[in-house]
């Protein structure tokens, strides 16, 4: 019987989150819908079910993949209770060497929205977990994602894929990394609270900062801002004392004109004994002026640099991800090999049980001039014939075996070869009836 | 003398600066460990040459500019290295791995025809403490220039918001290369300071006076007060980051380009050696 890798879903390239939202599943739920779906899907052998915020995919084995597929997905509108024809356009199947490919750059982060991102390799993790939970992995999938955890390892390890920082929060949190030597003694300013701002302090807070000052254009969104995020509430118009224990500010306030200019930050700088600052400007107006970065020890980043420090990571990433592609076309060819072998086991089985009975049967037929032998001397026989049995067999499976070189189609190589090889259906079946087919005396 | 060591050592100085370069020029971090393993081994290679001369010499073997040079170069390497292992500044193997590379190169290429002897008004414990002290407190002098100018080029690449290397690279932050930059100024300047004072004591227990204005004396005076001043400026005014680095190597050019013309062009106490 042919076993055959699938896979079939949506991810964000193929459907928009208003589709994947209704489609996903909560970690919860993952175990008890892969039960329901053996009950429903019966043509589905084997089966895990990865939900993410980009992907809902179920990731199966079946002897017949196209059913499979089918079953799968009324399976999936069924039991999300959406409308088959509302998802079906989006719906990607694969089959085969393509499924394993995507299933080894999705756990690579290949197939990601942020290429190289690392959360998704944990994703897999817990999706295999979930389905081995639910019983629904055999040997197929059980080989399938260790593969896949070894495969994102490797292209971790080879490749610069998760290098670089690709969010504007990481950028800054990167650059403030390269001005101070730590942040444990650094206080952060907050001026204004702009989702990105806020986002910002929030990464910055979290590597532990000696303190975060907050300040915004109403004094009580200072103080709400303030308790949310652990620091102090400072009056916007009462700003300027603290400037000089700043370290990092972020600005993101609405202004119309810059609120910091070279004439306040030059007294600042003075009381600061030239103590370097790191100003991250993400307001739309600019709230600090840019002929700022000309000040000594004051790094400017407004949003476009942050922006195209981000981008530059992430072409470095797209370029990285080149080369893990090819690593990941090596590992698809050899578990693609491994299927194949995996395939023409059972006819292996047959063609050796057939020749170990011809040889049984030819022992047998000459039982009485064996037994007539004296002991060393029939053991010799045994030993000679099931040397020249080990022989051929060993010639024929290699055969089989031979990477597609020698069996451009191994599936159908190893029937010809059963069917030539095995008794009761070919040439040589008939041929080892043939009591005349060894000159031996009777 | 020529002993077997001194090629040995030479060529692991080699191979840690191409090591060290590589790893710059690709953002890597790959060759930083065998690189510090050849520079820890030249230098070890050169301290058993720097012994076996030493013993034949009778006294630390400084007797002449090579020799100097020689000596100095391990220096730097020794403090490279502290800095490399302790303080986590790969960064500044490339430039520590050329200097004393080249340093090393150009001493061995003079020294097979400088024959030595030292004259006997210098053969005194005072020697080797003198020199060494003052050859270290330049050393320091030399690392925290290599410092500065890393910190420049890195400087430079943050304001202009240019290509950042990612954290990955092992590249420290500015305020760690500033911070070790102002320790190497300090504690080149108490050990120029120390031998400064030795030397004086030396000079009054050898001739009988402490100070004779020598060209030589003038000069470490005048080194004295400039790194004093760039050290004060530090602490009282709080300069620092570019204009400190950036004043750090202009009073090393001058350290350098004092001590060598001095050297050359007035013979003095100090004459035949550079320090």
């Amino acid at each position: 019987m042919e076993t055959t890798f699938f896979i079939l879903g949506v991810n964000h390239r193929t459907a928009p989150v208003a589709v994947r939202e209704r489609l996903a599943f909560a970690e919860a739920e993952v175990a008890p819908a892969l039960r329901r779906m053996r009950g429903t899907a019966a043509s589905v052998a084997e089966a895990a079910l990865l939900s993410t915020c980009n992907r809902v995919e179920v990731i199966g084995v079946a002897s017949e993949p196209a059913r499979a597929c089918d079953e799968v997905a009324s399976f999936l509108g069924a039991d999300r209770s959406v409308d088959l024809d509302s998802f079906a356009a989006s719906l990607y199947r694969l089959e085969g060497r393509e499924a394993i490919r995507h299933l080894f750059r999705v756990g690579a982060s290949l197939d990601s929205m942020v290429v190289g991102e690392p959360q998704i390799l944990g994703q897999v993790k817990l999706a295999y977990a979930l389905a081995a939970e639910a019983g629904t992995v055999s040997l197929v999938l059980h080989r399938a994602f260790h593969k896949t955890f070894s495969v994102a390892k490797r292209v971790r390890k080879s490749t610069l894929i998760g290098h670089g920082s690709v969010s504007l929060s990481s950028v800054a949190v990167g650059l403030a990394g390269q001005i101070f030597d730590t942040l444990k003694d650094k206080t952060v300013m907050l001026m204004g609270a702009g989702k990105m701002a806020e986002l910002t302090a929030h990464a910055l807070a979290s590597l532990g900062i000696e303190s975060l000052l907050v300040t915004s254009r109403t004094f009580d969104r200072a103080v709400t801002l303030a308790r949310e995020l652990g620091g102090t509430a400072v009056p916007l118009e009462n700003h300027k004392p603290y400037l000089r224990m700043a370290d990092i500010v972020i600005g993101s306030l609405a202004v119309t004109r810059p609120i910091l200019g070279p004439s306040d930050l030059e007294t600042v700088l003075r009381e600061r004994r030239y103590r370097p600052m790191f100003l991250i400007d993400l307001g739309v107006p600019r709230n600090f002026d840019e002929r700022l970065n000309t000040l000594e020890n004051i790094y400017l980043y407004d949003i476009d640099d942050l922006d195209a420090v981000a981008n530059k990571s992430l072409s470095e990433r797209q370029r990285e991800a080149e080369k893990a592609a090819v690593i990941v076309e090596e590992e698809v060819e050899s578990f693609a090999r491994w299927m194949r072998e995996l395939e023409i086991v059972p006819t292996i089985n047959d063609i050796r049980e057939s020749m170990e009975h011809l040889r049984d049967v030819e022992l047998e037929r000459h039982r009485a001039w064996l037994l007539s032998l004296p002991e060393p001397e029939r053991e010799r026989v045994e030993r000679l014939t099931r040397g020249l049995v080990n022989k051929l067999l060993h010639r024929i499976l290699s055969g089989l075996r031979g990477n597609g070189a020698v069996a451009p189609d191994p599936l159908y190589t190893a029937e010809v070869a059963r069917r030539l090889l095995c008794e009761g259906s070919g040439a040589l079946a008939a041929a080892g009836d043939d009591p005349d087919d060894d000159g031996e005396p009777v | 003398m020529d002993t077997l060591w001194y090629p040995p050592a030479i060529a692991c100085y080699a191979v840690a600066s191409v090591g060290f370069i590589t790893d710059r020029l690709s953002g890597g971090r790959r060759w930083t460990r065998p690189s510090t393993i050849a520079l820890g081994a030249g230098a070890g290679f050169q301290a058993v040459d720097l012994l076996v001369r030493g013993m034949h010499a009778g006294n630390i073997p400084v007797a002449n500019f090579e020799e100097s040079l020689a000596f100095f170069s391990w220096l730097i390497a020794l403090a490279g290295l502290v800095l490399i292992v302790r303080f986590r500044m790969a960064v500044i193997g490339a430039l520590v791995g050329s200097a004393v590379t080249i340093g090393g190169v150009v001493a061995y290429v003079t020294m097979r025809h400088a024959r030595l002897v030292l004259p006997e008004a210098l053969r005194s414990v005072w020697l080797p403490i003198h020199v060494t002290l003052a050859f270290l407190g330049y050393a320091m002098f030399a690392l925290a220039a290599v410092v500065s100018l890393t910190y420049l080029l890195y400087e430079s690449r943050l304001k202009a918001k240019r290509a950042l290397a990612p954290p990955e690279a092992g590249m420290p932050s500015l305020e760690k290369l500033d911070r070790i930059n102002y320790r190497l100024l300090a504690w080149g300047f108490l050990m120029l300071s120390a031998a400064i004072i030795t030397g004086a004591i030396w000079a009054d227990s050898t001739w009988g006076h402490f100070w004779s204005w020598d060209p030589k004396e003038s000069w470490s005076l005048v080194i004295w007060f400039m790194y004093a001043a760039l050290l004060e400026s530090r602490l009282t005014v709080g300069w620092r980051g570019r204009r400190a680095a950036a004043l750090t190597i202009v009073v090393f050019t001058l350290l350098v380009g004092s001590f060598v013309g001095v050297s050359l062009v007035f013979p003095g106490k100090h004459s035949g050696s550079f320090g």
